[in-house]
């Protein structure tokens, strides 16, 4: 009696995963994978603020005009890097590609300085 | 006071002019290079063609420089510009979105016990 309603209550109830779910979905040839997929997915890649500011910092060190000693992530590019308009945007540009991003025209005109740049690209969904 | 405060206005809107028309056209520079180190040499040379006319000072000369450059930057605009792919118009723009909250798939399905 038991043994025959087991398979009819199963059939209408769903488990949340649990530790036995996972562990079957674990069994499951491609379930392995499923976990390279997710973890080589660009879409993933999941990158932390102190990697945001080092890259960001190494960023604005290889701009060609300016000087690398005074780059620091509180540095204003105008102001304390001595770059001037024409300059940031190149500097905007070189960031977007360091973090494959597409940024709006009205927001890239915004980003004046290193504070700025790391809010946005930290915070920002698709920063690789 | 009006004029300067009006003065000041236009010069700046003029300065976002030429930022955005600079990252417009430098953008569009890198698609028409098909290698990087050509698209130094062509960035460098779009610079100096924004560096020439610098310390222009009158209002009316500027707009005008900046109606001509916009305009030879649409002639020049490329038909089929880079764009990142998870933007949209861009390679995976909406392929294979991830499924809705809530979704899950079982693997054992009618094969529970």
């Amino acid at each position: 009696m038991a043994a025959a309603l087991r398979p009819a209550i199963l059939r209408h109830i769903r488990l949340s995963p649990s530790p036995v779910a996972a562990a079957a979905a674990a069994a499951h040839p491609y379930s392995l994978e499923r976990g390279l997929a997710r973890a080589m997915s660009s879409h993933d890649a999941h990158i932390t603020r102190d990697e945001v500011v080092d890259r960001l910092v190494d960023v604005l060190k290889s701009h060609p005009k300016v000087d690398p000693s005074k780059v620091n992530p509180e540095a204003h590019f105008e102001k304390d890097l001595g770059l001037d308009s024409l300059d940031t945007v190149e500097v905007v540009m070189a960031i977007e590609e360091e973090f494959k991003l597409e940024i709006p025209d009205q927001e890239a005109d915004k980003i004046d300085s290193l504070p700025l740049a790391i809010e946005y690209v930290a915070n920002h969904p698709m920063a690789a | 006071m009006a004029t300067t405060a009006g003065y000041l206005a236009r010069r700046a809107a003029q300065k976002e002019r030429v930022r955005l028309l600079y990252r417009s056209a430098l953008k569009d520079t890198l698609n028409w290079a098909v290698h990087r180190h050509l698209f130094y040499q062509d960035a460098s040379d779009l610079r100096d063609k924004f560096e020439t006319n610098r310390h222009v000072e009158d209002p009316d000369v500027i707009d005008r420089l900046i109606d001509d450059a916009e305009a030879q930057y649409r002639n020049f605009q490329h038909p089929d510009p880079y764009i990142v792919p998870w933007a949209p118009g861009g390679s995976k723009f909406t392929r294979n979105p991830p499924p809705p909250q809530g979704i899950e798939i079982i693997y054992n399905y009618g094969k529970e016990n």
